[in-house]
């Protein structure tokens, strides 16, 4: 797979809350393949590619924003930091940042005081966030100058191409959804389908899925895919609950996940001779599905996931043949929506 | 303005209860506003001006307080929280219930003297010595006892968490004369048990633009980590609580009109709390928000206190932004 968009989406900012550069760039790349664009009050990005049919819309959302950091206080030539969204502190100390000032991006690194310089419980294991710092190498005065509280903060790390078709970057969750999404509406350029596709970027899931939720509530879809990425195999994580890379996307089943669609995709996904996965999520999916889900009179909802190893960390790693194989589901799922699909889904006894 | 807070700290509405509380605001707005409501859940909600931009301002008129849930044989009653309260402010403290019985809070402090637990070693003594003489039964709310103090710049007050808010919004809708705008001054109910009445006010406005006006906690106290939040520098402008992040569009505007017209204001990331903003935010297609707060020491504890120049400070920006255009 090309993978130059995806390795431009997860050099953008967009840190939840934040999300105007990378939409920025998602705009640009989805203009010429929707009908229409628009922002939501609360910056989710809308994009509308029109069916031949009149009455029936699926919405798609892979969530654009990025975990990051934002200064909470300033000491003399050192940044305090307090995170946006979940991060993994145990990678932090020695990481490459850019901070976003205003008058523009300064790099840095994430520090930490030495050991016997910390207060005794702080001494061994992960260092609290509230101890580390950022430190941007300038003095304290110019600091005072050029930066303020509320600046974000982003990982600077540049996305590595390793072998076996494995890309590792950070921001992957959700990026590469992003990527996988657009890649779907560049396939429909050349295919019929019946449906509106409402294809969404949405803002702020990392911090409580702000976005998916109003943005739902907007546009009122008659049926919800959620993209999102999902653990893959990796040391210490072997479970139930993980899937190897390069194995193909998960199929979510549990509560938030419509039982029909589920099975829909399933029969799909073997139709098309793809490999893939059940991903068992009994109560919650954590992803934008839980608030899509029960938005207004309620939304069918399935969430389809991308394997990575080492999530909200710097070095997020993804076979970006999933990517494309994601993207494939999609396509095929669209064009296969009739105009009497929401007639077959029923409860059965 | 001074009157003001202390006629609005010294009424007692713990959430749910928020009738007394609703009557004393109504009273000093009715003359001011040009259309006045009242919800389901008891928001009172004022408008002024008509046809512009949709803006919310929020202020929670309820308070934290306790629930008596039993009156044991010897006539001491025993009490949940109502909102976030703190068991270690309690002991020795006076609450006073709706039907005006005071209590004193007694503990067996010096049988465990650090933590206190929620209905083992705490109590209120009504002076009741059986269920039959006591004045106060299960299911009746109170809220802590203390006087209104002015020190000077420096306010002490109970409930300040979120009168001093209440206050803001009474003032300010006095002092617009002209807006643009169309403002819905919402006086809002449940906010420390869930920004309960802001979610149902927001929908019922569903505004283009929230604010929500609220106290944080100032830092500058001794024993602290962190030095962040001072009394006396002027409202905060809060880009992130664990409720909701600030948007950086409005922030921005905050900061434009502060500057040019030299009021003092902080900036302020905060990692926990949220408030009635992260309720508008939500509503309908979602709506730009942010908190602007108050900087207030030992907030939920019965003595809170702010700088009367932060709360005049505060008005005076309202007002500046009101009465011109916002465009984010």
């Amino acid at each position: 797979m090309k993978t130059d968009f995806l390795k431009s989406l997860i050099s953008t900012s967009g840190l939840s809350g934040f999300e105007a550069p990378v939409t920025e760039l998602i705009q640009k790349k989805w203009d010429p393949l929707t009908d229409e664009l628009s922002l939501s009050p609360l910056g989710s990005l809308h994009g509308i590619k029109r069916g031949s049919g009149k009455s029936h819309s699926l919405m798609i959302a892979t969530h654009q924003d990025a975990i990051g950091l934002i200064i909470s206080q300033i000491d003399g030539e050192f940044l305090h930091i307090s995170n946006l969204g979940g991060i993994d502190i145990r990678v932090l100390p020695g990481q490459a940042v850019n901070v976003h000032a205003d008058s523009g991006v300064l790099p840095g690194i994430i520090c930490q005081p030495p050991a016997h310089l910390l207060p005794e419980d702080a001494a061994t294991g992960a260092v609290a966030l509230k101890h580390l710092l950022v430190d941007v190498g300038l003095s304290a005065r110019q600091v005072a100058r050029k930066i303020k509280i509320g600046d974000t903060i982003s990982f600077a790390t540049e996305p590595i191409e390793m072998s076996g078709g494995l890309l590792a970057g950070h921001s992957l969750d959700n990026r590469a959804s992003v990527a996988a999404l657009t890649l779907c509406l560049e396939e429909l350029q050349s295919r019929q389908h019946v449906w509106d596709v409402q294809a969404i970027a949405t803002a702020q899931e990392e911090v409580g899925a702000q976005g998916a939720r109003t943005s739902a509530f907007a546009l009122r879809p008659d049926l919800a895919i959620v993209v999102d990425v999902t653990f893959a195999k990796g040391p210490g994580a072997s479970g139930w609950e993980t899937f190897k890379l390069d194995s193909g996307p998960t199929i979510g089943w549990g509560a938030t996940n419509h039982p029909f669609l589920h099975e829909e995709f399933k029969k799909l996904a073997e139709k098309l001779e793809m490999p893939f996965s059940v991903e068992i999520l009994p109560s919650y999916s954590g992803t934008d599905g839980d608030d899509i889900q029960i938005t207004a009179e309620g939304i069918p909802t399935i969430v389809i996931s991308i394997p990575i190893r080492y999530m909200h960390t710097p070095v997020e790693v993804i076979a970006t043949k999933d990517i494309q194989r994601t993207a494939r589901l999609l396509t095929e799922f669209i064009v296969m929506l009739e105009d009497d699909f929401l007639e077959k889904i029923v409860w059965e006894d | 303005m001074k009157p003001l807070i202390k006629k609005l700290t010294e009424t007692f509405s713990p959430s749910g209860y928020e009738n007394a509380i609703r009557e004393v605001i109504m009273d000093e707005i009715k003359d001011f506003a040009d259309e006045i409501k009242i919800d389901a859940l008891g928001n009172l909600i004022a408008r002024k001006g008509s046809g512009g931009k949709k803006i919310m301002l929020a202020a929670h008129m309820d308070e934290i307080g306790i629930m008596v849930n039993h009156v044991d044989k010897n006539g001491f009653a025993r009490f949940a929280s109502l909102g976030g309260v703190f068991p270690q402010t309690l002991v020795g403290s006076r609450v006073r219930f709706m039907n005006g019985t005071p209590g004193v809070i007694g503990a067996h402090y010096l049988k465990r003297p650090i933590k206190l637990i929620w209905n083992k070693d705490m109590f209120i003594d009504i002076g009741a010595t059986s269920p039959k003489n006591s004045p106060v039964q299960i299911g009746d709310v109170a809220a802590f006892d203390r006087p209104f103090v002015d020190l000077g710049d420096r306010i002490i007050g109970k409930s300040m968490d979120d009168r001093i808010g209440v206050a803001v919004l009474i003032e300010t809708l006095r002092k617009l004369k002209d807006t643009p705008h169309e403002v819905y001054f919402v006086f809002t109910t449940q906010e420390e048990v869930g920004v309960r009445g802001a979610i149902t006010s927001a929908y019922g406005v569903n505004p283009d633009i929230g604010i929500a006006i609220d106290v944080t906690g100032a830092d500058d106290i001794p024993e602290m980590d962190t030095k962040t939040i001072f009394l006396g520098k002027g409202p905060t402008f809060k880009f992130k609580d664990a409720g909701s992040i600030g948007d950086p569009r409005l922030i921005k505007h905050f900061i434009k009109v502060a500057e040019k017209d030299k009021i003092p204001y902080q900036r302020e990331v905060a990692n926990m709390g949220g408030t009635d903003a992260r309720a508008i935010q939500l509503t309908h297609a979602g709506v730009p928000v942010m908190t602007l707060s108050i900087p207030c020491r030992y907030v939920h504890s019965p003595s809170e206190m702010v700088d009367y120049k932060d709360v005049q400070n505060t008005v005076k920006l309202l007002v500046k932004l009101l009465e011109k255009n916002i465009e984010i």
